[in-house]
């Protein structure tokens, strides 16, 4: 019975995955220098920017790909990816009003308000977009608004032209392109992403938010999102994704770096939905993003939260460098896994400031075939004192093919610090399920209210708008898994 | 020999070891496969995943001897008779030493013997047995006893056969020159047996480095109880690199308690496979480390079979430069519904400059099963010292009665009565 339910939910379909007929100019496949060069004209780049580009490029031809993740997938051919897509668009854009129609239908059939709009119906509730599709960012909201109150919100390729200072200064500093296989890759072709900036003393007056979507076909999507909060500033950040429905693999490789300075808080919620491929685990997308922020100077908080539905392979750890005294970093994550899906996500918090603190809080749901790892290091540096650190992994599991894996790394030099761990593994419990039924509450609404109860410590983490969205999609992949 | 890659120069030394090396237990193709493993794994460096918290092959580097026979008095080694009735099989420099062993008056269905003995006098249980648990090809130390053992000790307690007297392996080595050791036990307890086995690790009278590649298969079949203890008591020059390989039949229950009091360097590989329905593991084990030393314990409880139970238990004390690691790692295999894993680690740190690394790990493939670990790493608590204080202890021992308190959670799971005051009087000793 329960399999059948299973089986039946499996077939689920991914609601993002139509393909917006749009004309796009696309780089050849391929990647050498000369893409590289190709690249950074087509952005018209200054000079350091391209240097940057090839010193990468350089240094990732010296690295393999890595094995270590608890994953397996075909590498992928990077010499078989269309490294630059752009949708075709003849001039800057003014107004909303020249934006190609179609694209317009694309976000609006996402739900993606592009339109400058109250969101919820009597709530005065706005966010700021900064939309990038394949390639290239297409629109930002809300600019002129913001850039009162002194923020900078604009898509990289318009930071590195007009800011660009701010750009040299903090791009790298992060994660710099030495960082690993895939941050390399990212430096050297990366196309677009989104750039914020909040001036001292700024309290950013509405979320902010990039909404990332692949369209073309055959192509990779490298952005890049560059976030600093000077000191005591505040700023929420949100980042959405799709991609159509395809065959084959297609990668992203993202890289995100925050930056907080005294005082600062950044808050970065993700809801990752990428088409997480067919029930028979044919295509999908590789999602292998290195995300970390680091917290410079004293009390700091970094805060990210995420909810993972999408992508056949995602591989990726968002960090917090602790290196103020008195910094936090947090880790809320919620994790779903269907089909042949495979997860490997986690958190690294590097204590190296007095008086550090962490949280991590980590919610895996494995269903289907799929596997879900998590993997995570807390490292207590050596004079790191009275670092404080609590972790805390949950893994369900429904269904008996699936597996769910915790690998926490725990690495303390410090003997003020006091650090706690805790994992569990368990399915959902009959007497739960008949505790509801008992109620008149059917099987399906009865799993969706115990797994969102589960996820609640992170749910609650997500600004409100998000936060719908996300149990919407939990209730998505889920429905009718019963363990 | 055919090599399979370009071993690197640690390896290779390694390898002229084993060419030079003749008459080990087995010979033929099977230590034919046991090299080429252990030249296509290589001295494992910190790179490996395994190893990255150690560094074995820096240890390696230096010039090492293969053990040659070395001549100890009973008096010698007097002191380290922990059980004074108990049955004593005594290896030395990693061979098994008739002469000092106290084996008179075995019951009927116990042999203990020397394993080189074993494999002409009871051939079935040691052809059925030998070398068939412990994985030559994913663990390179293992590859390496293989293809070096000549000596060590065996066990095996026939069918419905209850030994209430402890048996005691005593490994003892001292040394003037480095020196390479591979003692190699094998222990059967056949069905609706029972045994106690201590196996203690000392070093005696030596003046340079000992590395001690011992390796232990414990068969534990049907319905039989085993408790295992380990004592791990060596001195500065030692370097022990201890594997447990241990297979579980059906109802059986498995005991094992490891205490790590002293040496250069400890290693450990314990790795049970639970390979039957209805099976209970336990594993307790108390590290205290000092000065230099590296203490560096994965445990491997695999399930393989559904109904089974397992409880892991760790603790550890870190002073001076001292570094320990716990890596515990529990597999479910998906037909192992109805598993129960339990796994926690505990540690101390109480020095400015000790490290602790643990990693605990849960791969399961099942569904109905549940599983957890936990672990915490802090100081000792102000709260407790300063009610302790209040009653008037002075704060050394406030501590000392502290310390005391966390390690009894795991000295206490001794059963031999005898052997658990041993471990507290050495406990004791060490916190003063």
């Amino acid at each position: 019975m329960a399999n059948e339910i299973l089986e039946e939910q499996i077939g689920g379909e991914y609601k993002y995955g139509f393909v917006t007929d749009i004309e796009a100019d696309n780089a050849p496949k391929g990647l050498n220098e000369d893409i590289i060069h190709f690249i950074s004209k087509k952005k018209n780049e200054p000079e350091w920017m391209l240097e940057y580009r090839l010193k990468a490029f350089r240094y990732w031809l010296t690295l393999e790909e890595p094995h270590w993740a608890h994953v397996s997938y075909t590498k992928p051919n990077f010499q078989d990816i269309i490294y630059y897509s752009a949708p075709k668009q003849q001039k800057k854009l003014g107004s909303l009003d020249e934006v190609d129609p179609e694209l317009l239908k694309t976000f609006e059939k996402l739900g993606i308000s592009i339109e400058e709009q109250k969101r919820l119906s009597g709530v005065e509730s706005r966010i700021a977009v900064d939309i990038v599709m394949d390639s290239v960012s297409v629109k930002t909201t809300f600019k002129e608004t913001l850039s009162e109150a002194g923020i900078i919100f604009c898509s990289f390729g318009e930071a590195v032209q007009e800011h660009p200072d701010l750009v040299k200064k903090y791009m790298g500093s992060v994660v710099p392109y030495t960082d690993n296989f895939y941050a390399a890759l990212n430096s050297a072709v990366f196309t677009d992403g989104s750039f914020c900036y909040i001036p001292k003393g700024v309290r950013c007056p509405m979320e902010l938010s990039t909404y990332f979507r692949i369209n073309a076909s055959g192509t990779g999507q490298f952005e890049r999102t560059l976030l600093i909060a000077d000191e005591d500033a505040y700023v929420s950040y949100l980042e959405g994704c799709t991609a159509p429905q395809r065959d084959e693999n297609q990668l992203h490789a993202a890289v995100v770096e925050i930056i907080t300075h005294k005082n600062a808080e950044v808050k970065y919620s993700t809801v990752q939905n990428w088409y997480p491929g067919d029930k028979n685990g044919k295509g999908g997308i590789f999602n292998f993003v290195t995300k970390r922020g680091i917290c410079l100077e004293e009390n700091g908080k970094i805060s990210w939260t995420q909810v993972e539905t999408g992508s056949a392979v995602t591989w990726k750890y968002p960090s917090v460098i602790l290196k103020g005294n008195n910094s936090v970093g947090e880790f809320y994550s919620v994790a779903v896994t269907n089909n042949y899906q495979q997860a490997d996500t986690g958190t690294k918090m590097i204590h190296i400031g007095k008086n550090t603190r962490s949280t991590i809080i980590s919610k895996g749901i494995s269903a289907g075939f799929s596997n879900n790892s998590y993997r995570g290091l807390v490292r207590v540096s050596k004079g790191a004192t009275n670092a404080r650190n609590f972790s805390q992994c949950d893994s369900l599991l429904m269904g008996d093919k699936c597996g769910a894996h915790t690998f926490p790394y725990i690495e303390i030099k410090d003997k003020t610090a006091i650090v706690e761990h805790e994992a569990t593994t368990s399915k959902i419990g009959e007497d739960q399920l008949f505790y509801c039924k008992q109620r008149g509450i059917d099987t399906e609404k009865a799993i969706g209210l115990i797994v969102n109860g589960y996820c609640k410590e992170v749910l609650n983490k997500l600004p409100m708008e998000f936060a719908v969205e996300a149990q919407k999609l939990l209730a998505v992949s889920l429905e009718g898994s019963v363990g | 020999m055919e090599t399979i890659i370009k071993p690197n120069t640690i390896t290779e030394k390694v390898l002229k070891l084993i060419e030079s090396n003749f008459s080990t237990l087995i010979e033929g193709s099977e230590k034919d496969n046991a090299i080429k493993a252990f030249v296509s794994q290589g001295v494992p460096s910190r790179k490996h995943e395994e190893y990255k918290y150690v560094n074995v092959d820096q240890i390696l580097k230096d010039d090492f001897v293969l053990a040659t026979q070395k001549n100890i008095s009973k008096e010698q080694i007097e002191h380290l008779k922990i059980l004074k009735g108990a049955f004593i099989a005594v290896i030395v420099n990693g061979v098994f030493n008739e002469e000092l062993s106290q084996l008179n008056n075995l019951p009927k269905g116990l042999i203990i013997s020397s394993i080189s003995s074993a494999a002409e006098n009871n051939k079935l249980i040691f052809e059925k047995h030998y070398s068939r648990y412990a994985e030559i090809n994913t663990d390179s130390f293992v590859a390496l006893n293989t293809s070096l053992a000549k000596s060590g000790v065996f066990i095996n307690v026939e069918k419905s056969v209850i030994v209430e007297t402890p048996i005691h392996i005593i490994h003892v080595s001292s040394a003037n020159e480095n020196i390479i050791i591979n003692p190699r036990n094998l222990i059967v307890v056949d069905e609706n047996a029972q045994a106690k086995i201590i196996e203690s690790y000392e070093t005696i009278d030596s003046s340079s480095k000992i590395f001690n590649n011992a390796l232990t298969e414990i068969v534990v079949c049907e319905n039989s109880i085993v408790d295992h203890y380990k004592i791990q008591d060596e001195n500065e020059f030692g370097y022990l690199l201890n594997t447990t390989q241990v297979v579980q039949q059906k109802k059986s229950l498995f005991s094992t308690h490891t205490f790590t009091l002293s040496g250069s360097l400890v290693r450990n590989n314990l790795n049970i496979v639970l390979d039957g329905e209805h099976i209970e593991t336990h594993l307790n084990g108390l590290y205290l480390t000092n000065g230099n030393q590296v203490v560096d314990t994965h445990t491997v409880v695999d399930h393989r079979k559904p109904n089974c139970n397992s409880n892991e238990l760790y603790k550890g004390i870190i002073e001076g430069k001292s570094s320990a690691t716990f890596n515990g790692k529990i597999f479910v295999r998906k037909d192992a519904q109805k598993t129960n894993a339990f796994q926690s680690n505990k540690n101390i740190l109480l020095s400015d400059d000790g490290t602790i690394n643990t990693k605990p790990q849960l791969e399961i493939y099942a569904d109905d099963v549940k599983c957890s670990h936990g672990t915490s790493t802090g100081k000792l608590d102000a709260d407790k010292i300063f009610y302790l204080r209040a009653r008037g202890l002075s704060e050394a021992s406030a501590k000392k009665l502290l310390m005391h308190a966390f390690a009894s959670e795991v000295v206490n799971t001794i059963k031999i009565e005898a052997l658990r005051e041993y471990v507290e009087e050495k406990i004791t000793k060490r916190f003063e």
